[in-house]
């Protein structure tokens, strides 16, 4: 899952950084509005965070301008900013969900994982389901038939985009804008490395290889 | 204050009552003089044709009667005189038996005298000297037809200047109304600015009302303007007050804390009482109370999109219906009314299962809004608990548990009732009466 952080107030920026990253997501970050409003539509991300109080274009007119050039990547608002009229102003302009400061980062990381399963059709439930597996988002592991099975930061990232995208054929090069962000240097290799691994400890039939197409996830899992 | 209306007539009344009586009076009195003089040399006139006719005779002084006028012998004809002498007087046969008086000095007498018949005579007494002896002649005219014809005059006149008066009036209350039609008009816009069904005065008024109207306008703008402002102000403060403590909250939940979790709990606390606090206070600020007389919330155009917005916030299993009269307007700030509807729906969608619903009626004295859920409710002896400092009922669901504070600080604000019963499906019935502004 990759995310764009919109938030001009650094030290707030950090934490949600390091927090987000903790959660398995690959994070972009900027701090103004101009950069984000060209950055928010030329790169494939997941969800962006968008703080309203931004230098260069406010939050708002970034969120409508991305609207108006047809980007329908859910967008979380951020915003210090918090009576009822703004929070109707922020959904006019297209914002998926509205989160005021100060908040829990939990609450930011609960945010998140619903909207992406809400983005990606799936039922607001605590856990995502997919294929007969259970993903446990917060203790970062997977469930199935009742057992627990570890997972590194890397797996987990991997299954939770194959779970969001059950059944749909990745490609490589698909999988590595999804799941590292733009200053990480994107090596196939490390994704067929994780590839084998997840097979290894849910079975082979669980990620399926398309020659010449990529993965596709949401066969049997065996 | 009296209306400026009977304040004019009033004032137009006794200036034209006083000024028409003493004009009529003036003018009365000034033709009888100029008319008594007229008579007075009439009466002279018979006076010396008297004198003349005072000839020698066989027994001393007579009167030579083919020199007197008629009207001397027909009795009661309204013309007469005495002619007196040192130690006799003689009079006109037309007195009769009435006995004309002699006058103390000589001159016009004019009413003085009620002669035969009760006339009242005009008397002119001259003193004369002829043939050797002192002679006072009186002559004595009617004068009755002419007051007579005077009282008529008087009565025409004040009939007439009644009549004059009442059509003044008329016109007076005509040209007035018409003259403070625009202020009558001023009056209507400030009504409906009362009432919120407008926003500005009209500026198309007379030269004299345009300072009044001009100084209203700019007052409403300013005040909306400064509510505008520091209603940033406020927004500014709050984004430069809670972005750091959103730094601080997540510091504090961050792993680096991890070996020191009475510290955590310490600093999450405090932090929460900051955060609570803070929003409260901003909150409350933020309101615009009475501020703006012409603030008005379209229910239409309001409603929908912030049951959209709930529903984007809880999620779409809830179905949010509103009942509301179409068309139906609330005189208060859109701002205020959100933050007070937002915040009540808010609160029942955090405990609602399926259905939230929001009514709003307009009843005789006001307004009734009502938002009900269907979830747990609560309990009657804990309703009054809700609004008390800092209690927080909704501690285990998500949320800073203000919703209520600032609705009861809102409804406290307009004058209102808050009631809390249970919903016709379990739930929490938050019931709020408004008065009409």
């Amino acid at each position: 899952m990759r995310l764009l952080l919109v938030e001009d107030h650094v030290p707030l920026a950090d934490e949600l950084m390091a927090g987000l990253q903790r959660q398995g997501y690959a994070v972009d970050w900027l701090a103004d509005g101009r950069d984000a409003v060209y950055q928010g539509s030329s790169e494939p991300y997941d969800l962006i965070v968008l703080d309203l109080g931004l230098p260069g274009v406010p939050g708002l007119e970034v969120l409508a301008q991305w609207r108006a050039a047809g980007l329908a990547t859910p967008v979380l608002i951020l915003t210090a900013r918090d009576s009822w009229a703004e929070r109707i102003e922020g959904l006019k302009a297209g914002a998926d969900d509205y989160l005021t400061k100060p908040f829990h980062p939990e609450e930011l990381h609960l945010r998140i994982q619903s909207l992406l399963r809400r983005s990606k059709g799936q039922a607001n439930q605590p856990t995502l389901k997919a294929a007969g597996l259970h993903l446990d988002e917060g203790r970062q592991c997977v469930v199935r038939d009742g057992a627990d099975i570890q997972l590194t930061a890397a797996e987990f990232r991997l299954l939770r985009y194959f779970m969001l995208h059950p059944e749909q054929i990745l490609s490589k090069s698909h999988l590595a804008e999804h799941l590292y962000d733009g200053e990480t240097e994107r090596d196939s290799n490390v994704l067929e490395v994780h590839v084998n691994h997840l097979r290894r400890k849910l079975g082979r039939s669980v990620i399926e290889t398309r020659r010449g197409q990529g993965y596709r996830f949401g066969g049997q899992a065996s | 204050m009296r209306s400026i209306q009977r304040r004019l007539s009033l004032g137009l009344v006794s200036v034209m009552v006083i000024v028409g009586l003493v004009l009529a009076q003036t003018s009365l009195w000034l033709f009888e003089m100029g008319l008594q003089r007229y008579l007075e040399a009439g009466l002279r006139n018979d006076s010396e044709s008297l004198l003349v006719a005072l000839v020698r005779g066989p027994q001393g002084l007579q009167l030579d009667e083919r020199h007197l006028s008629p009207a001397y012998q027909r009795p009661f004809s309204g013309h007469y005189f005495r002619i007196d002498f040192a130690e006799s007087h003689w009079r006109s046969r037309s007195l009769w038996d009435q006995d004309l008086p002699l006058l103390d000095h000589p001159g016009l007498h004019s009413n003085l005298q009620l002669g035969p018949d009760g006339q009242q005579l005009l008397v002119l007494r001259s003193d004369y000297r002829r043939l050797g002896q002192s002679i006072s002649i009186s002559v004595a005219q009617d004068y009755t037809p002419v007051r007579e014809s005077f009282q008529r005059m008087r009565q025409i006149g004040v009939g007439l200047g009644l009549a004059g008066l009442l059509l003044i009036l008329l016109l007076q209350r005509i040209t007035v109304r018409r003259a403070l039609r625009p202020l009558e008009k001023a009056r209507e816009q400030i009504a409906q600015l009362q009432q919120g069904q407008r926003s500005q005065l009209d500026e198309q008024v007379p030269a004299e009302l345009e300072p009044l109207v001009a100084q209203i306008n700019h007052l409403l703008a300013h005040t909306e303007d400064s509510l505008k402002r520091s209603r940033n102000a406020l927004g500014n403060l709050g984004h430069a007050l809670k972005t750091p403590l959103a730094v601080l909250l997540s510091l504090a939940s961050s792993e680096r804390l991890d070996s020191h979790p009475e510290l955590r709990r310490i600093l999450k606390d405090q932090l929460e009482q900051v955060q609570q606090r803070l929003n409260r206070e901003l909150n409350r600020a933020r309101l615009s109370g009475d501020a703006l007389p012409g603030a008005l919330f379209d229910c239409d155009a309001e409603l929908p999109g912030l049951l959209a917005t709930l529903n984007m916030i809880h999620g779409e299993h809830l179905a949010l219906s509103h009942v509301a009269p179409p068309g139906l307007q609330l005189p208060w700030d859109r701002e205020d009314l959100l933050e007070l509807l937002g915040n009540l729906l808010d609160n029942a969608c955090k405990w609602a299962d399926a259905e939230v619903r929001l009514s709003v009626t307009e009843t005789a004295q006001g307004f009734a809004l009502s938002v009900e859920d269907d979830g747990p409710g609560i309990p009657e002896e804990q309703r009054t608990q809700v609004f008390s400092r800092g209690a927080r009922l909704d501690e285990q669901t998500d949320g800073h548990g203000l919703g209520l504070g600032i609705v009861r600080d809102i409804v406290a604000t307009w004058g209102g009732v808050l009631v809390l019963g249970e919903s016709e499906w379990g739930g929490l019935k938050v019931e709020i009466q408004l008065p009409r502004r």
